[in-house]
């Protein structure tokens, strides 16, 4: 439930955060706001009250201290990047904003550690270790804008977080500002401090246990050598298989990517690779990296196990700017699709790797069923899919079919034994359907964390966890109610 | 009988209850070095369903009895000392494969299975948990994740932390939760697998685990390399910087091998796993380092090496009476910390991984213990570090701060398990500060 916030005196409350941050970072005028009215899922819109863009850990604390005080509900935002709705404003909420709190604290090469403020752009961190040889592994494709707080916040993938794995893998340590206003700090640079494994429990916790405003960062070496490999093949399922034949060998890519036939006619008609042949069912982009020796014969046996499912053709990358331009289609899909339709929904489910030439196939027959188009491409290694369903936001009542599509799909991961998020995370956009998931004994048990940190409900409410307010009957959830109040586009 | 046992066994068959007269001396013996001397509990109960562990752990909570989950046992001796505890609930009978996914890499099974069984489950399929925690023959799934020991793999594999992904337990009122999937990409939720690595069995008790696992390694070779703390030092920083990819790399000192034997000597032993010439390329290139800081160095291969390490596992696993210390220090400072610690204590065995700074040390107990480790305490601090004491004698346990917390977060520890656990009735008293 959110915060009983009628009567507040808005005003006085910019006062007290003008008095901590200075009168510049506190925005209150209403073409101002706008730009805080949505994150990266942009169907959603709600204008916050008041944005503050704080400076340090105290400034933080003082803003939580007063919203605590008046029980504000405050959202936390880094970049706005998120897709599931995670950052979106409630009525009468607080936005805490962190683009100001962008300084790398300590750049520690010799232990490989790296202390960042949340507001630090996550390929920053790489930027500033590359010359020492090291980078920093969890890189979501959005990467040159999306924050590390925000990452933390998410438990971001990418790429290459097959071999390496996500965020929650590589933070080993956190300055948090709780949502009483009290600072605690977790982990270190050193791993498994005495105590509960408090920085784990908050990684991927969506903002809703508190704000991070130091993040101590686990750097990795870089590698000798990498190798890309582009497979294409005529149809799934082979694309498929070979994704499971290759870690079965014993291989551990560092990313395995599929695009299906549409997403690469996308590419094609869009950024013209003229890399991806337009009449494959998929192809299949495999990155090698490691010690030069290795990658070499890996990369011959990830080879011949394209052959032996039945690869067409195969391409392998060795230097740089060849590797970009194999991975160049893929890195352009979702603007691609951007181009050849209207709008489109980006739907993030997992599956167990094995089920995906089934759950290909059944997404086909739900896209037919509900008439849209669906592209896939996906982190095939880690069967985390990103179907993007394809739709005119012009058209009334589109975006809520679509959404009814989105869910379907969902429901499907689910059936097969998978998740309904693998990286994008809950927010606002999926917290109806996590009943499919979690009896009401699992969410009652991972309330008792949320009880801890944030007694008052006023970090993030309404966001992760349903509500029988904002979705009704569970089972009949559907996406669209989950913000009744909220203005839709 | 106590009422207690009489109570479980008319819920549960006589064979899962054993009355505390009535267990063999060694198992009391072994429960007895979890619990405050002076008192015992009544009774051990190993349900073989996770109902009738979930209906015990209802009526404990109805009750208010307090309850010690174990699974075999082998890390009671282990961290802080349990207070008035009556039940001492086991998951040995819990021990199933539940799936193995063999193509996707998971595998789920109940928290009593041993992980040496496990791994010969996977094997068969060429998989394997790469996880080497001690007492690794007859260490439990649920003890391994409770205890959040993991091992000397961790500088390729992460930790347990990292390889759990789903789970389920009864709650404290008896009911069952689950957190996390089968999959090994997955963000819906809070992440609850992490709260219960390292929790020792205060906020539940596991019933199941999932885990992602890997394919075994074509092959392995090991590097052993000898020398003054500062040669090895100098070494070990040499390896971080290059990109060689050891699976395990870390510093040890360990008087009863040959190789470790030379006083104030230390050994830099990594290990290689992956494709045959990726291996021999790697341990060529590690002993060329050497060369360059004219350290002598030995590769192990194939029965050698397994039987090095064997070796060196039995230097940690001994019935002697020991003071068993975790610790961590910022890896750079690694090398020269074991320097310092040679120098005050005698040392039986210590290792600290190179990547995570985080070692461990087993000294022999003398009459100034409780001094020695406020001393190696104060050094890991100095270094940004921690000591907890794990096997210690129940005094010593008693005397000193068993577990070594220095952060500002124990009152939320307090509060995460006061919310899990209102009654206190989960181990209690074995966590930090009375958690
Ligand atoms: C084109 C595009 C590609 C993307 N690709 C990927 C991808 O490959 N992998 C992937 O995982 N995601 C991807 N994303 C999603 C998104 O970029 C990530 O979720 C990212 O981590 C969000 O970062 P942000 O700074 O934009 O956070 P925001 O959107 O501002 O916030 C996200 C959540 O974090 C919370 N938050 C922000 N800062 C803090 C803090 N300091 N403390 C506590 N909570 C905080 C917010 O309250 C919110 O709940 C993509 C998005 C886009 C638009």
């Amino acid at each position: 439930m959110v915060a009983a916030t009628a009567g507040i005196d808005w005003r006085a409350i910019a006062q007290d955060f003008a008095q901590i941050v200075g009168d510049r970072h506190v925005v209150q005028r209403r073409e101002e706001l706008l730009v805080y009215e949505c994150d990266g899922l942009t169907s959603y819109r709600q204008r916050p009250a008041l944005v503050v863009l704080p400076r340090t850990t105290e400034e933080v604390a003082q803003i939580i201290k007063v919203c605590d005080r008046h029980h504000i509900p405050f959202v936390a935002r880094g970049s706005g990047t998120g897709l599931s709705g995670g950052a979106l404003p409630l009525q009468d909420s607080v936005l805490i904003v962190t683009a100001r709190m962008n300084q790398i604290l300590d750049l520690d090469l010799e232990n490989q550690r790296v202390v960042v403020q949340p507001g630090v752009i996550n390929n920053w961190v790489t930027q500033a270790v590359s010359g020492g040889g090291f980078f920093y592994a969890p890189d979501p494709s959005s990467q040159i804008i999306c924050s590390i707080g925000g990452n933390v916040a998410e438990n971001s993938g990418g790429v290459h977080c097959l071999k390496y794995g996500v965020t929650t893998n590589h933070v080993l340590g956190l300055k948090i500002v709780l949502p009483t206003g009290n600072i605690i700090d977790t982990g270190s640079k050193i791993p498994d401090m005495p105590g509960y494994d408090l920085t784990g429990l908050f990684v991927g916790s969506e903002g809703t246990l508190g704000i991070a405003t130091e993040i101590t960062l686990r750097i990795v070496k870089a590698p000798e050598a990498i190798h890309v490999l582009l497979a294409d093949f005529t149809t799934v399922e082979a694309s498929g298989q070979t994704v499971s034949d290759v870690i079965s060998a014993g291989v551990l890519p560092a990313g395995m990517e599929i695009m299906d036939n549409f997403s690469i006619n996308a590419v094609e008609n869009v950024v013209t690779t003229a890399c991806y042949p337009r009449d494959a069912a998929a192809i299949l982009l495999i990155e090698l990296d490691g010690l030069e020796t290795e990658v070499a014969a890996n990369s011959q046996r990830v080879e011949a196990i394209c052959r032996q499912n039945g690869a067409r053709s195969i391409r392998t990358a060795i230097d740089l700017q060849e590797r970009l331009t194999l991975w160049k289609g893929r890195k352009a899909a979702f603007a691609a699709v951007g181009q050849i339709s209207p709008d489109y929904y980006v739907q993030d489910g997992v599956i167990p790797r094995t089920q995906l030439p089934y759950v290909l196939r059944e997404i086909e027959a739900l896209s037919q069923q509900h008439g849209y188009r669906v592209a896939n491409v996906f982190h095939a290694g880690d069967g985390n899919l990103h179907p993007l369903i394809l739709y005119d936001n012009a058209v009334p009542g589109e975006l809520e079919k679509v959404e009814d599509l989105g869910g379907d799909i969902l429901k499907l991961c689910v059936a097969v034994g998978g998740s309904i998020s693998g990286e994008h995370g809950i927010g606002a956009d999926k917290r109806c359907y996590m009943p499919a998931m979690f009896s009401e004994t699992d969410m009652d048990t991972m309330q008792l964390v949320r009880q801890v940190f944030d007694p008052q409900r006023i970090a993030n409410p309404d966001k992760l966890f349903p509500t029988p307010r904002t979705c009704g009957e569970a089972a009949r959830a559907r996406a669209q109610q989950h913000f009744s109040d909220v203005e839709r586009y | 009988m106590s009422a207690i046992a009489t109570t479980l066994q008319s819920m549960l068959d006589s064979t899962a209850v054993h009355p505390w007269a009535d267990l063999p001396s060694a198992l009391q013996a072994s429960i007895a070095q979890a619990i405050m001397p002076d008192a015992s509990p009544d009774c051990v109960v190993y349900p073989s369903t996770v109902e009738h562990l979930a209906e015990v752990m209802t009526r404990a909570h109805g009750e208010g009895w307090r309850v010690l989950p174990c699974g075999y046992g082998s890390k009671l001796s282990w961290g802080g000392l349990a207070q008035d505890v009556q039940v001492v609930l086991s998951t040995q009978r819990l021990n199933r494969v539940l799936d193995h996914a063999v193509g996707d890499m998971t595998v789920t099974a109940e928290a009593g299975m041993p992980l040496a069984v496990l791994q010969q489950t996977l094997a068969r399929q060429g998989q394997w948990l790469p996880l080497n925690p001690f007492y690794g023959d007859r260490t439990s799934l649920g003890g391994m994740v409770a205890t959040g020991d993991a091992g000397s793999l961790r500088q390729r594999y992460g930790t347990v932390r990292d390889l759990l992904i789903g789970l389920s337990l009864v709650r404290a009122d008896g009911q069952v939760a689950k957190a996390g999937g089968r999959v090994v990409k997955n963000v819906a939720g809070y992440d609850l697998m992490k709260l219960l690595t390292g929790s020792w069995g205060t906020l539940g008790l596991l019933t199941q685990l999932t885990f992602r696992t890997y394919p075994l390694p074509e092959t392995s070779r090991t590097v052993v390399v000898t020398g003054s703390a500062e040669a090895i030092a100098l070494l070990g920083q040499a390896l971080l910087a290059s990109s060689l990819t050891p699976t395990d790399a870390e510093w040890v000192v360990a008087p009863g091998l040959d190789w470790s034997a030379t006083p104030a000597q230390i050994s830099l032993v990594c290990r290689f796993q992956s494709i045959a010439v990726s291996v021999e390329t790697q341990a060529d290139q590690l002993s060329q380092m050497a060369a360059a800081l004219s350290l002598p160095c030995q590769i192990y291969r194939d029965d050698a090496e397994a039987t090095l390490w064997r070796a060196i596992a039995q230097q940690w696993d001994n019935e002697a009476p020991a003071l068993t210390c975790k610790f961590g220090v910022l890896p750079v400072r690694a090398a020269q910390v074991l320097d310092k610690m040679q120098a005050m204590v005698s040392i039986d065995v210590a290792a600290i991984n190179a990547g995570s700074g985080v070692g461990h040390l087993q000294v022999p107990i003398t009459d100034d213990a409780a001094q020695c480790i406020t001393h190696l305490r104060q050094l890991c601090n100095a270094q940004g570090g921690f000591l907890t004491l794990l096997r210690a004698p129940a005094a010593l346990k008693q005397q000193v701060d068993v577990w070594g917390y220095t952060g500002n977060a124990i009152a939320l520890m307090h509060g995460i398990k006061h919310q899990f656990d209102p009654q206190n009735l989960l181990s209690p008293g074995r966590f930090l500060h009375g958690v």
